[in-house]
């Protein structure tokens, strides 16, 4: 600069040589004066250069003060090149008001028809002697207005652009020389490197700017996964986490995430400086519409940006909005697997809308917010499952303990309902219970638990009938399961102030039934107004329905105790009445008997015959009474289950010996032959030989009594391990249809035979009992007109009588 | 001759017994219930005792266990004449120290059977 202006400032001299020296004295002064303010202002801008690089404003204020005094100018203006067009960005006056306004609002396109336009066009200086005479310049009417005469246009290049304009109008006809331009050339190019500067140092900003901001972000993003992932159980606090982030990163004043819940979108958590609008929010849900930021997202189901609340024609803005406090809000939908579940909403109490990189972090945001949320939903259900099985197994560990117990105790009832009713208080989360049972038509307690011993002995005094006034009273009323949901608020309820002293709440009654009857009730209370879950009136009804199957347990078992032992009564006297009657019969038979039999041997002395013949025949009726006597008492003995078997070792032929003695003379008196047939070595049997003598006794017997002409034939062997003895006759056979009757208690094959043969119809029925109690079996094989063969069929060894012979109508 | 007890409520078959007894050949002595019966036993000492077990005062089975008791009459046969014929009944004779057992109504002839059976045996 200074090289370029010491020659012309030389050349000025040379020309002023022919002019007085006096003047030239003064010119070259000021010469001197011009070039060494123009090299201190250089050296200023420089200083000023380097000092301000942050502040371009100031370097280009400096520029056109500069230049504008140190060529004359009345007024300069520097213009910038921003988005295709050269824009004013500083001045220096003094100039007219409405000129700075009107250049303020220029927007310069190159051309000829501008100062700047035309400087731009010729990247290169631009004088225009008078811009009211320039035929080219187009701003004639705002040059009037600025009262501009002659202009100066430079460029400000850099790499062969004009990136901006620096021009000095006077307000006379006085065009600018070459120097001039040359001068403010100069400055341009200090511009241009104070501009390239700024720029310089503005991208490296913007560039540290960014990256801190992504540091941030990610900082405040992988914090929010920290949260997530450390209390997955407290979605509040996570959600609380992300909102704070959120608006803390988006320099937002509120940030708020609602959830779907039923068609709306409720508060959920948020940050803000108005508390009152978050207390708003709570209370109020939001409906999908276009009235509001969040019922928007709801109906579009993407993000919402709304650039002032107080400008927006659909936004229906509440007291805060109105007052100031929301300006510019996005929010972004929370989605799960394409549904809608909640909205993160954002808001500015200032007009300074969302950008997209906030948008796209309020995004990653609400992503997380869905991840938290969906974590929570699964840890919960999780979490509901496993207090689901041990809530079960709870209940079936209870009902196990509880059957137990029940099956424990036959006939203790108490601790079966006292466990019953402390299980179901306990499970139910109730705080009392008690059992109330029907006596005497009312409703009266049995046990309880938890009641405090005041209200315990309330409710032990209480006689509770049914009626609509009492839980009880209401229960057995319907039969079902009821709730009183609050006693103290039921205006139908009567002990509302043994309800004060109890401390009753909510209540539940649960019937006790024994075939539709309600037997008792479950009556549970909590101190609490809360109703019982259906859960856990399954379970009480569980309960009651145990303890009922207790009850009745208890009831059968009583009962049965009680039968037994009248059974056992009636039993003793049968058997006493039996002696007795054995006794009072035998006693005066015995009288007649032995009269008879002293008679028959002499000892009243000699009787004619007649009277014998007489004595003879009372002698037979008298043994025959006693036969039956004795029939009738072994009879009662079996029925009474009193007819004991004495086993004991035994010969079966030996046994058959002694019967076919006693029969013999019978036999032989009507003409018939006895056959034995015993095959030998036959095992010794164990049994009562007694009984069995009495068994083979009436049937060779009934074979001798029935048959006229022919023979009895006894046989005895063994088949198939067991005994087997026969009793055939020749008598007249039996019908096939009798042959099972005739075993049958007092039945005779022909009741006129009984009376032609005597009998009582009982023997073959003891002796199918007494064969029975062996384990063995009888039978005839008969055909009317060719005789009966009776069989029996006998264990060798009886160890003890079988009970089924005992008799089947005992 | 050789003297029998018979200790029974019942006049006829004291009667039956005194005839049948009589005509045998044996000496009678009775008594109507079992407190006599013990009684009798003590002061008369006799060869053979028919005890009736249904009777009033002092039945027939205490009566013979105090007899059973008595050193000087322990080795006195004691019959059991009994219209009982639940089970269990000789079982329950024998216990008390009978040592046979007839039930009623029986023959007189056999009665005078197990008599002589018992005083011969004593002999």
């Amino acid at each position: 600069m200074q090289d370029q202006q010491a020659p012309e400032s030389r050349a000025t001299i040379r020309q002023g040589g022919t002019e007085s020296s006096q003047d030239e004295v003064a010119r070259l002064r000021a010469q001197l004066q011009e070039a060494l303010a123009c090299q201190s202002a250089s050296t200023r801008l420089l200083g000023v250069i380097s000092r301000s690089r942050f502040d371009l404003g100031a370097v280009l204020q400096s520029v056109v003060e500069m230049a504008a005094r140190l060529c004359k100018a009345d007024h300069a203006m520097i213009y910038r090149l921003t988005e295709g067009c050269y824009r004013f960005a500083a001045g220096y006056g003094p100039y007219h008001p409405d000129y700075l306004e009107i250049e303020r609002h220029e927007r310069i396109l190159p051309g000829p028809g501008t100062l700047v336009g035309r400087t731009a066009l010729a990247r290169s200086a631009v004088m225009i002697d008078d811009a009211l005479a320039d035929p080219h310049y187009e701003k004639k009417s705002d040059a009037r207005i600025g009262n501009v005469r002659s202009m100066l246009g430079v460029p400000l290049v850099r790499e062969g652009e004009a990136i901006g304009v620096i021009g000095l109008v006077r307000n006379r006809i006085a065009p600018f020389d070459a120097p001039e331009a040359s001068l403010v050339s100069t400055f341009a190019d200090q511009a241009v490197i104070a501009i390239e500067n700024a720029r310089l140092f503005d991208a490296e900003q913007a560039r540290a700017r960014e990256l801190k901001e992504s540091l941030a972000y990610q900082t405040a993003i992988s914090d929010v996964l920290g949260v997530i992932s450390r209390a997955p159980s407290d979605l509040l606090h996570v959600l609380q986490t992300i909102a704070d982030t959120a608006a803390r990163l988006c320099r937002s004043d509120k940030a708020i995430i609602y959830r779907l819940r039923h068609g709306a979108y409720c508060y959920e958590a948020g940050t803000g400086n108005v508390s009152q609008y978050i207390e708003r929010e709570k209370r109020t849900p939001i409906a999908p519409g276009i009235g509001t930021l969040v019922g928007r997202v709801a109906l579009t189901g993407s993000t919402v940006r709304i650039i002032d609340a107080l400008a927006d024609p659909d936004y229906q803005p509440n007291e805060d909005a109105r007052l100031g406090g929301i300006r510019s809000m996005v929010a972004v939908p929370l989605t799960q697997g394409g549904s809608p579940i909640g909205v993160l909403a954002l808001a500015r109490s200032t007009v300074e809308p969302f950008g997209e990189r906030e948008v796209a972090l309020v995004e990653t945001f609400a992503d997380q917010a869905v991840i938290a949320i969906e974590n929570a939903r699964l840890l919960e259900a999780e979490q509901a499952r496993t207090r689901e099985i041990s809530e079960a197994l709870e209940y079936q560990t209870a009902t196990t303990e509880l059957l137990k117990v029940i099956s424990r105790s036959n006939f203790e009832l108490e601790p079966v309902l006292q466990m019953a009713i402390e299980t179901a208080t306990r499970l139910s989360r109730a705080d009392m219970g008690s059992i109330f049972h029907l006596q005497d038509g009312c409703y009266v307690w049995r046990v309880g638990y938890g009641l405090g011993p005041i209200y315990e002995e309330i409710e032990r005094r209480n006689r509770i009938a049914p009626g609509d006034d009492t839980l009880v009273g209401r229960v057995v009323l319907s039969g079902q399961p009821l709730h009183v949901a609050d006693a103290l608020a039921d205006p139908a309820y009567g002990p509302r102030r043994e309800a004060e002293v109890g401390n009753v709440r909510t209540m539940l009654g649960v019937p006790l039934l024994r075939e539709g009857v309600p037997i008792g009730v479950f009556a549970l209370a909590r101190r609490r107004t809360e109703l019982f879950t259906s859960r856990e009136i399954e379970l009480v009804t569980t309960f009651a329905d145990q303890s009922v199957i207790a009850i009745e347990n208890v009831r059968l078992f009583n009962e049965i105790t009680e039968k037994s032992r009248q059974l056992e009564i009636a039993s003793q006297h049968k058997s006493q009445f039996l002696a007795n009657m054995s006794h009072e019969l035998r006693t005066p038979l015995n009288a007649i008997l032995g009269y008879t039999e002293l008679m028959q041997d002499g000892i009243y002395g000699a009787l004619p015959e007649k009277a014998a013949n007489v004595l003879e025949r009372v002698q037979s009726n008298g043994r025959h009474l006693l036969g039956l006597i004795n029939s009738v008492l072994d009879l009662s003995k079996i029925e009474a289950g009193q007819f004991r078997l004495n086993i004991g070792e035994y010969g079966l032929s030996s046994l058959i010996e002694t019967v076919v003695a006693a029969t013999e003379a019978l036999a032989t008196e009507k003409g018939l032959r006895i056959r034995t047939n015993v095959v030998p070595n036959l095992p010794h049997a164990t049994g009562d030989e007694q009984r069995i003598a009495q068994v083979l006794l009436n049937l060779v017997g009934n074979a001798i009594k029935f048959t006229d002409h022919g023979e009895i034939s006894i046989s005895a062997g063994t088949f198939a391990g067991r005994l087997e003895i026969a009793v055939s006759d020749t008598g007249p056979g039996i019908a096939p249809e009798e042959q099972t009757r005739i075993f049958e208690e007092f039945h005779q094959t022909d009741s006129s035979n009984t009376k032609a043969k005597g009998g009582t119809g009982l023997g073959l029925a003891i002796a199918r009992r007494i064969v029975e109690m062996h384990g063995g079996r009888i039978w005839v094989e008969s055909s009317l007109g060719n005789g009966s063969t009776f069989k029996l069929e006998l264990p060798v060894r009886t160890i003890e009588a079988n009970p089924g012979g005992g008799g089947s109508s005992r | 001759m050789k003297r029998i007890l018979v200790i029974e409520d019942q006049e006829d078959n004291r009667a039956i017994l005194r005839d049948l007894l009589t005509a045998a050949g044996y000496g009678l002595i009775e008594a109507v219930n079992g407190a006599e019966g013990v009684a009798r036993a003590e002061a008369e000492m006799p060869d053979l005792i028919l005890m009736d077990i249904q009777m009033p005062v002092l039945d027939g089975y205490d009566a013979t266990r105090l007899i059973k008791a008595n050193p000087t009459l322990a080795a006195t046969p004691v019959v059991a004449v009994t219209s009982y014929a639940l089970s269990g009944d000789e079982t329950k004779a024998r216990a008390a120290g009978c040592d046979a057992y007839v039930t009623k109504p029986y023959s007189p002839r056999q009665l005078i059977g197990v008599v002589r059976s018992l005083i011969d045996k004593d002999k």
